[in-house]
């Protein structure tokens, strides 16, 4: 596998949306080649970082409050 | 299902559903309206849900839907220009030609820089075009999904999330260069 190709394979590898052979084959090119693989490093280290503080935030007391009352009158009449 | 187990689970979600929708609608009102809605025609609608299938889809489907029916055409237009092409020179092609291999310390110092209210403040900077496929996709749902969520093929969905990840990385980076760190 080339270098372009296996950069086009960076996110669903990532993703986990490769096949196991497809992965496979990304794996031996990562295992031979420094510069890709401290590409993949990167990435899966900064989708990890916008992943755990995209998810961390959450709704304020108050609006969670409201939304249930206003969920639970229109589901119970 | 009865009726208080789906209840219970279906507002296991509310802070997903919430944060995704104000980083959709940009409006901490609609947001909590578009949530509402949400949950009013999920509850309408607990006959379609399929036990023992994923929930957090099936809602997040739901919000999609009521989104782009309802709430896409007012939503808040981002502040920043939109950028039509995210250069592919971004924070990680100048980081990998340092060489060598795994655990690149300044790659690592970088990421780790970078704060959780400035990592919020990208998402929602996000131009419209890519924003939904990333908001989806750190939610945790598949290629597939969000296809599916967004009536998209998914190979819109991969090209979507590969630019509006590099998006990310270039605010970021440009805020970490601001501060003298990259």
């Amino acid at each position: 596998m080339e270098c372009d190709e296996c950069r086009e394979r960076l996110y669903p590898y990532l993703d986990r949306e490769l096949s196991p052979r497809e992965v496979e084959e990304v794996r031996v090119h990562l295992d031979d080649c420094g510069g890709c693989e401290s590409s993949f490093v990167f990435e899966e280290l900064f989708l990890e970082r916008v992943r755990s503080s995209a998810t961390s935030d959450v709704a304020p007391r108050a609006v969670r409050e409201r939304l249930i009352l206003r969920i639970r009158r229109d589901l119970h009449g | 299902m009865a009726d208080n187990a789906f209840e219970k689970e279906a507002l296991s979600y509310l802070d997903a559903l919430y944060r995704t929708g104000l980083r959709m609608t940009r409006s901490e009102a609609d947001a909590e309206d578009l949530v509402q809605d949400t949950y009013i025609r999920a509850l309408r609608f607990r006959d379609q849900f399929t036990a023992g299938t994923n929930m957090k889809a099936w809602l997040f489907r739901i919000l999609t839907n009521t989104f782009i029916n309802s709430y896409r055409r007012k939503a808040a237009r981002p502040q920043t220009t939109e950028i039509d092409d995210i250069a592919e020179t971004t924070l990680n092609s100048r980081m990998a030609d340092t060489g060598g291999a795994s655990a690149p310390e300044p790659e690592r110092e970088l990421i780790d820089s970078i704060v959780d209210s400035q990592i919020q403040e990208a998402l929602t900077e996000l131009p419209e075009r890519f924003r939904d496929v990333v908001l989806l996709d750190v939610e945790g749902f598949h290629y597939k999904e969000i296809a599916e969520m967004l009536g998209i093929p998914m190979g819109t969905v991969m090209s979507r999330l590969h630019r509006g990840r590099k998006f990310l990385q270039q605010r970021l980076f440009a805020l970490a260069q601001e501060r003298g760190i990259a």
